[in-house]
């Protein structure tokens, strides 16, 4: 899978005088899982329904498998959504609207992938419980289930661990990882740690224009810096610069050595292998090491 | 094809929401409460009127009572319902009580189908849990699956208010036959069905537009003031005295004002009961197109919205 999944081109979207959304252009590939990055008010959501079909682009070109989302029944069995503040419809038991959603979807046996799906979110006692009565997780869960019913090629979550409890949100980002490599997964989340985690690309947002759209490797600088976070000891800096293949070298706060070195020209193993090498013969001892910048680091810096 | 079944499986999943909910069940209830209080307040009435007439005329026999009463009754249905002979003839068949509560209970009918379905749209854009159904299916098979779950609905809560109407009338009017009440049952509900057509699309055009339900019933409202405001106005200026059965109603119009009462559909409501068949197949087009219009304007609005 390496076709264009989505694809977005000079897109806006207008409220009135606002600009919600202003030019934005990015692709995703098929198979790839995509974060969608931004603070506050950025034009994530906006973007997102707009994927979605749920808001109508103001210009632009906007296409999801080729399709335009806001031409009727286009993305009915392509795509599931977990949209970020729909309520599910309090009185609905739980498996009679999953039923009823997949009935609508066209699937072949509703009920059965109803099950399935609840299943999968590890809720299947909620099957006879009205929506309304289910917890903020709870709620959360159900509406990633319907989100998945039918296995469509692409999946779009907004804010999919958003008040969940830790232990929740791990198993939502393990069903997540799931996902990646069968179906297109686009995320919009604020929880950037989660999304460095998960995405293999991402586009940040700010004030409604896009700011930056890579590879994950790409943003954090991944091919060509690492870190390294020293617990004590004196990092003789120079001799590192002077190790083959490292660009530069600086310690930075909170006593954490950062290496950039040339990514084309060595590979990054056997340059961490070397500084770590070094630092342990000259007695500093070492609490761990990363590649690349932080992802939230390269947003603070963006946005 | 696809777009059928789209509409069908909304109209089914809504249709089995609807009656699990408490709603249904309250409208239910008060429209039996409108209906038993109609009933009761006109079937006492109506009784006081036989009874003074048979007391007035204590040498006449119950024959020429009843003739009396008959002409009496016609001349009421000129007075108020109408004045088209054919139609107080036709009607004058049917035993007062159930005509006047039937009537009356078609001018609540507009407000009991805004009631029940004032939020059907907008009560699924505010929460934005319209969103976990566009990605399925088209915005136009939402505005008519729910469209016709409102009319099953209504159906069946007004089938069960008409037999009890005929019902009851039956219990006071002995001589209203079998063969009658299953004629005028059928009837009534059929044209009170038709004519509830183009309120339920109203309905559902002021939910279509809007993103709160309590925004939509206040617009449902106002547009069916709006609605027998027109009527009224049209009725007023009309030309009186040349009620000729059968003739276009146009050429009865003296003054522009008169004919305010075409753009409303409460003015086509009375030929639904008409013995003559192209009043009554006019009216139920008429009836039909409104709806068709309001149905068409709510996907219109809805396809055009973002939500």
């Amino acid at each position: 899978m390496s076709g264009v999944a989505i694809e977005l081109k000079d897109v806006s979207k207008h409220f009135g005088e606002k600009r919600a959304v202003d030019h934005v252009t990015f692709d995703v590939l098929e198979g790839q899982c995509y974060g969608l990055i931004g603070p506050n008010g950025a034009g994530k959501t906006t973007t997102f329904s707009m994927m979605c079909g749920f808001l109508f682009p103001t210009s632009g070109k906007l296409k999801v498998l080729g399709v335009n989302p806001s031409d009727p029944g286009v993305l009915k069995g392509k795509v599931g959504v977990l949209p970020q503040d729909a309520i599910l419809p309090p009185m609905w038991p739980v498996g009679a609207l999953l039923t009823y959603l997949g009935e609508l979807s066209g699937l072949p046996s509703p009920q059965t992938e109803a099950r399935a799906v609840l299943e999968r979110v590890q809720l299947p006692e909620t099957w006879a419980v009205q929506c309304g009565a289910l917890s903020h997780g709870m709620g959360k869960r159900v509406a990633m289930a319907q989100a998945l019913m039918g296995s469509p090629p692409v999946v779009f979550l907004d804010e999919p661990t958003a008040g969940l409890d830790p232990k929740i949100a791990a198993s939502v980002r393990a069903l997540i990882r799931e996902l990646k490599g069968q179906h297109t997964v686009v995320v919009s989340s604020h929880n950037l740690q989660e999304l460095e985690e998960l995405c293999d690309a991402t586009a940040i947002l700010d004030k409604g224009r896009l700011v930056s759209a890579a590879t994950m490797a790409e943003m954090t600088g991944a091919t060509a810096e690492f870190r390294v976070q020293v617990a004590s000891g004196a990092v003789p800096l120079s001799e590192v610069k002077a190790l083959s293949g490292c660009r530069d070298a600086k310690v930075e706060a909170n006593n954490v050595l950062c290496v950039h070195f040339d990514g084309q020209g060595v590979k990054p193993e056997e340059i961490i292998t070397r500084v770590v090498k070094l630092l342990a013969e000259r007695n500093v001892l070492i609490l761990g090491v990363w590649r690349g910048k932080r992802l939230e680091e390269k947003v603070l810096q963006l946005t | 094809m696809d777009d059928l079944k789209e509409i069908g499986a909304v109209w089914r999943g809504e249709t089995t929401r609807a009656l699990k909910t408490g709603r249904v069940v309250v409208l239910l209830v008060l429209f039996l409460l409108f209906v038993g209080l109609a009933l009761m307040g006109v079937g006492l009435l109506a009784n006081q009127v036989v009874a003074g007439a048979m007391k007035t005329a204590p040498g006449v026999d119950a024959e020429q009572v009843k003739q009396g009463l008959m002409a009496a009754k016609k001349q009421f249905l000129m007075q108020f319902f109408t004045d088209d002979e054919r139609l107080a003839d036709s009607l004058a068949a049917l035993p007062l009580v159930l005509l006047v509560v039937f009537k009356l209970t078609l001018r609540f009918v507009p407000l009991l189908i805004a009631l029940m379905g004032f939020d059907q749209v907008a009560g699924e854009v505010g929460p934005k849990s319209i969103r976990y159904l566009i990605v399925r299916v088209r915005r136009s098979s939402i505005i008519f699956g729910k469209f016709l779950s409102q009319a099953t609905i209504f159906t069946l809560l007004l089938t069960v208010c008409t037999l009890v109407m005929v019902l009851v009338s039956k219990i006071l009017n002995p001589e209203f036959s079998a063969g009658d009440m299953t004629v005028w049952t059928l009837k009534l509900v059929g044209s009170s069905v038709v004519l509830a057509l183009a309120y339920l699309s109203l309905t559902a055009l002021c939910s279509a537009v809007v993103r709160q339900g309590a925004v939509a019933l206040v617009l449902n409202i106002i547009g069916l003031f709006v609605i027998w405001f027109l009527a009224l106005v049209g009725e007023y200026f009309r030309f009186p005295g040349e009620a000729v059965a059968g003739q276009l109603d146009l050429i009865r119009a003296d003054s522009w004002a008169a004919y305010l009462r075409y753009a409303s559909v409460w003015h086509f409501g009375q030929d639904l009961l008409h013995p003559g068949w192209a009043r009554f197949a006019s009216a139920a087009l008429v009836h039909l197109g409104f709806a068709a219009l309001f149905l068409g304007l709510a996907q219109l609005a809805l396809k055009r919205r973002d939500l």
